[in-house]
């Protein structure tokens, strides 16, 4: 009012810039991440990245021999055919810790403070024991003869032992099982902040509870699923683990893959290769579904 | 808001206690100096429970060493950690056959002062001399094994004689593996009548091919407590290690176990002493302690592997000798898994993954 | 109204339930009689016995909870201040900084493990607590890091805008306004790092010393001569502390809203 619109940027760009004082202090406070990320991620990957390159010794070791051999053998049916299981597993899994876990984390969200943090504990509690233990358990419940088996033949249901375990099915399991705390909390802490008057809202204007849910709760948690997906995704492509126990030493993926290259093979520059397209590959997933989902406001999440 | 400063006050608290906690126990990871008088540590390098806590109690109240006992999963793992630490580090390391060859040349393993080791007297000669340490001059055998074939034979219904006999169709889903690919192809090309370490390219891509075949009968790839599967009924026959063999006859006597008539493997785990050890003479002192004639008996007893402890024998509860079913007399016959060069292992590696594909 | 959230309570009950079954034979089979894990032979106390006199299986714990302790703690301050300033700045460098923070979750452990060793033995630093807490730290702060940031999107700006424009200093404004709403991520993440602080095993074994072992390191070991019931009997123990000391904290918190000072 009675300012030119000369004026009016001007205070517009005074109020955005943050005073010289203000961005040292935002500096500072980054610095820890930067610093821990350069020397104890950054340098060590340079490492790895030049570790691929070379050639490896006789019977241990490397030779400071640079090659592509390394990339150019990945190539080999055989090791793409492991990429793509794993991916496939990675996929379903998130996909199952997702449809699972999404509800769990929602409904978290809405109770009382109380008993927010008493689910939180929860949730992680079991996460604190060890996964071989846990695992084991499943093993005992699940096996032939095992708990489950003496339930149903108990009842009548089956006559002879079930072959459950040792198997693909039985890994997926096992995998969502382990992942689902990451994509609950992960939920849950980007719920938990949600401006439910919004919803509230969109229904006051006649929207169904589904298409408010759609258009606006889904929307708003969108940084959670992401964020979900990523903790999820990443790992379950090399939990060599579980698959290892849950699935019989039968199933391999990337990750048992490169265990063995390192072990057996004692082939490490492979195994840093092997790594780096892991890496490369997994970046590239996520660098996808942003793009896909378009969120472009959740600039720097990943 | 008060909650949330109380949140960090406790953190900080928290944080305070913790680190005082660690500090007082020191593990910095250097080794302490030895005042006069102090028996000083001994820093121990194997899998959990495989020296048994009994043995470590005696031998500390004995001789007022102090015992770390680290651990590590797989040979690889702790050769790549004594590698780090240039030999240096631990004292005292059990690991397998072929990673001690490994370290030998490389320079990591000292040689062993036999007068502080009066019992080396004690070790039984059919399980000295071998590849890795052909002078005996560097190990102690430890864990000797002899894999065999053990089955149920109240549900197997083939003949089962051989490594061949695996291959039977009425096997189907119903076979207990060892994890290892060198192991498995051993086992293939031993029944083409080949050795476990040929390098011959061609020999090894038929191997992989017969292996393939064998992928339908494959129920489960173990390393560790094989013989639970055929334990709980989950398979019907297995390839298991001298100890898993021991334990499954113990808790089912109605087992079968068979010498594989196309020949056998062999394997032995040992200890050695590393070449920059920080407590070299607690080492030796450690070594003449378990070849003792009663601590070998112990610890066979425990780890369920053959004794190579001739002084122990006469220690060994009847019980445990009549479930020892190999007897010495079989380990010359025994073939050792060896190192077989870049291309041959790749190759191997290949058909594994290949293997592991197929199965399931 | 009431259906809906009965249907919720349902849902997160059955789920919480599936989730603690292998708990539940983990601590029945700590009472299993047998030396071996996994087949059942008869109830004994025996392994609570033997636990309680292994002093080695007692200090790999201790390490183990304190090198938790400490990583989740700075992971979470590491990670906190981290996602906070990044929504701040503008550098150019920031995107390849964040995908960098990220990538100890991309790496299979084995490596992650082996690099690190190569990495410490460069620098000359002494193997054990240090090099452990160093390398937990690393791995944990992607969780504490992506959590806050996911949860700092939903964070309405104007918020802390306001309180400035009401007088308050920028300290105040982090620490009243946009700590108390992120603190939920920052909690999930520091328990999710504490988590897989306790569970890990590979990168352990590869950067921690002589004298120092952890008990996830000695567990997965042990599995070469069998795990005895002495670990379920261990694991029993932990999660009977954490429910006691759970429970002990809602107490109080309970009675501090009764009679607040």
């Amino acid at each position: 009012m009675g300012q030119t619109t000369k004026e009016s940027e001007t205070i517009v760009r005074w109020k955005k810039t943050k005073p010289t004082t203000r961005r040292n202090r935002w500096w500072l406070i980054v610095m820890p991440l930067y610093l821990f990320t350069i020397f104890f991620v950054a340098l060590p990957m340079v490492y790895l990245l030049v570790l691929s390159f070379l050639t490896r010794a006789r019977t241990w070791g490397v030779v400071n021999e640079f090659t592509l051999d390394n990339y150019i053998r990945i190539a080999k049916p055989v090791y793409l055919n492991t990429f793509k299981e794993s991916f496939q597993m990675a996929v379903i899994t998130t996909a199952g810790t997702l449809l699972i876990g999404y509800p769990f984390g929602y409904f978290m969200a809405r109770m009382s403070a109380r008993t927010k943090s008493l689910m939180m504990l929860l949730v992680v509690i079991p996460f604190w024991t060890s996964a071989l233990m846990r695992m084991y358990g499943w093993i005992i419940i699940f096996r032939s003869n095992g708990l489950l088996d003496k339930l149903l033949m108990g009842m009548g249901l089956t006559d002879s032992p079930q072959k459950l375990l040792y198997s693909y099915p039985a890994v997926l399991v096992g995998m969502i099982y382990s992942l689902l705390p990451f994509m609950i909390l992960s939920i849950y802490s980007s719920t938990d902040k949600m401006d439910w008057s919004l919803v509230e809202a969109a229904r006051d204007l006649g929207a169904t509870r589904g298409k408010a849910f759609f258009t606006i709760t889904m929307k708003l948690t969108l940084p959670g699923i992401l964020s979900g997906i990523v903790l999820v995704f990443i790992p379950s492509m090399g939990l060599f683990f579980i698959a290892d126990i849950l699935g019989g030493g039968k199933i391999m993926l990337v990750g048992n893959l490169i265990q063995n290259q390192l072990q057996n093979g004692r082939d490490w520059p492979f195994a840093a290769a092997l790594s780096v397209v892991l890496m490369i590959f997994t970046s590239v997933m996520i660098w996808i579904y942003r793009r896909v989902t378009g969120v472009r406001e959740l600039e720097g999440l990943l | 808001m008060r909650k949330t400063k109380g949140f960090f006050a406790v953190l900080m608290a928290m944080a305070l206690v913790v680190v005082s906690l660690s500090g007082c126990k020191g593990s910095g990871g250097e080794s302490e100096k030895k005042e006069k008088g102090d028996p000083g540590e001994l820093n121990i390098y194997t899998w959990a429970e495989y020296v048994p806590q009994d043995v470590i109690d005696r031998f500390e109240s004995e001789t007022g060493i102090r015992v770390n006992y680290t651990n590590f999963e797989a040979n690889e793992e702790m050769l790549a950690k004594l590698e780090t630490s240039e030999g240096g580090e631990y004292d005292i390391i059990i690991a397998s056959d072929y990673i001690i060859k490994i370290a030998a040349e490389e320079g990591l393993v000292k040689e062993l002062d036999k007068e502080k080791i009066p019992n080396f007297k004690n070790i039984d000669p059919v399980f000295q001399n071998f590849f890795y340490d052909p002078e005996n001059k560097l190990t102690v055998p430890y864990g000797p094994g002899i894999p065999l074939l053990v089955y149920d034979p109240s549900v197997v219904t083939c003949e089962i004689t051989g490594y061949d006999s695996l291959w039977d169709a009425s096997l189907k889903d119903n076979l207990a593996l060892m994890d290892s690919e060198r192991v498995v192809m051993g086992m293939t090309l031993k029944t083409m009548g080949e050795s476990f370490n040929t390098e011959d390219l061609d020999v090894i891509r038929a191997a992989g091919n017969k292996l393939m075949e064998l992928a339908p009968n494959v129920r489960v790839l173990s390393q560790n407590q094989t013989q639970d599967y055929l334990l709980s009924g989950e398979v019907s026959a297995a390839f298991l290690f001298t100890s898993q063999v021991v334990l499954a006859l113990s808790q089912n006597p109605e087992l079968e176990v068979v010498y594989p008539k196309e020949g056998l493997g062999f394997g032995v785990d040992a200890a050695f002493i590393p070449s920059k050890a920080p407590n070299s003479d607690n080492a030796h002192a450690f070594l003449n302690f378990i070849l003792d004639g009663e601590m070998g008996a112990q610890i066979a007893q425990q780890t369920y592997y053959l004794c190579p402890n001739q002084a122990s024998y006469e220690f060994l509860d009847e019980e445990f000798k009549k479930s020892l079913i190999i007897s010495t007399d079989d380990v010359p016959n025994g073939e050792f898994i060896q190192d077989v060069g870049p291309e041959a292992t790749s190759l191997h590696e290949e058909f594994w993954t290949e293997f592991k594909a197929a199965l399931d | 109204m009431r259906r809906r959230i009965r249907f919720s309570v349902i849902y997160q009950v059955i789920l919480l339930l599936l989730m603690y079954i292998p708990i539940c034979v983990v601590v029945i089979y700590s009472f299993n009689e047998s030396r071996n894990s996994t087949i059942w032979t008869g109830w004994s106390l025996d392994w609570y016995r033997k636990l309680m006199k292994n002093r080695s299986l007692l200090e790999a714990l201790k390490n183990s909870v304190i090198l938790a302790t400490i990583s989740s703690g700075a992971a979470g301050i590491i990670g906190t201040l981290g996602a906070v300033g990044m929504a701040r700045i503008g550098w150019r460098s920031k995107g390849v900084v964040e995908y960098i923070s990220s990538i100890p979750i991309m790496i299979p452990e084995i490596i992650l493990g082996m690099v690190f060793m190569a990495f410490f033995a460069m620098l000359n630093l002494p193997f054990g607590m240090v090099t452990l807490v160093l390398g937990h730290t690393t791995f944990c702060v992607p969780y504490v890091y992506m959590m806050v940031k996911a949860s700092l999107v939903g964070i309405d700006r104007s918020l802390g805008e306001a309180a400035k424009d009401l007088g308050a200093s920028e300290r105040r404004a982090f620490f009243d306004i946009t700590l108390p709403l992120i603190l939920p991520a920052v909690f999930s993440g520091m328990l999710l790092a504490f988590a897989m602080s306790l569970d890990d095993v590979v990168i352990s074994i590869f950067v921690t010393g002589a004298k120092t072992n952890t008990l996830p390191i000695r567990i997965y070991t042990q599995l070469k001569s069998g795990v005895t019931p002495e670990i379920n009997a261990l694991c029993t123990l932990m999660l009977a502390v954490t429910f006691l000391l759970v429970g002990m904290s809602r107490l109080l918190g309970g009675i501090r809203k009764k009679y607040p000072q």
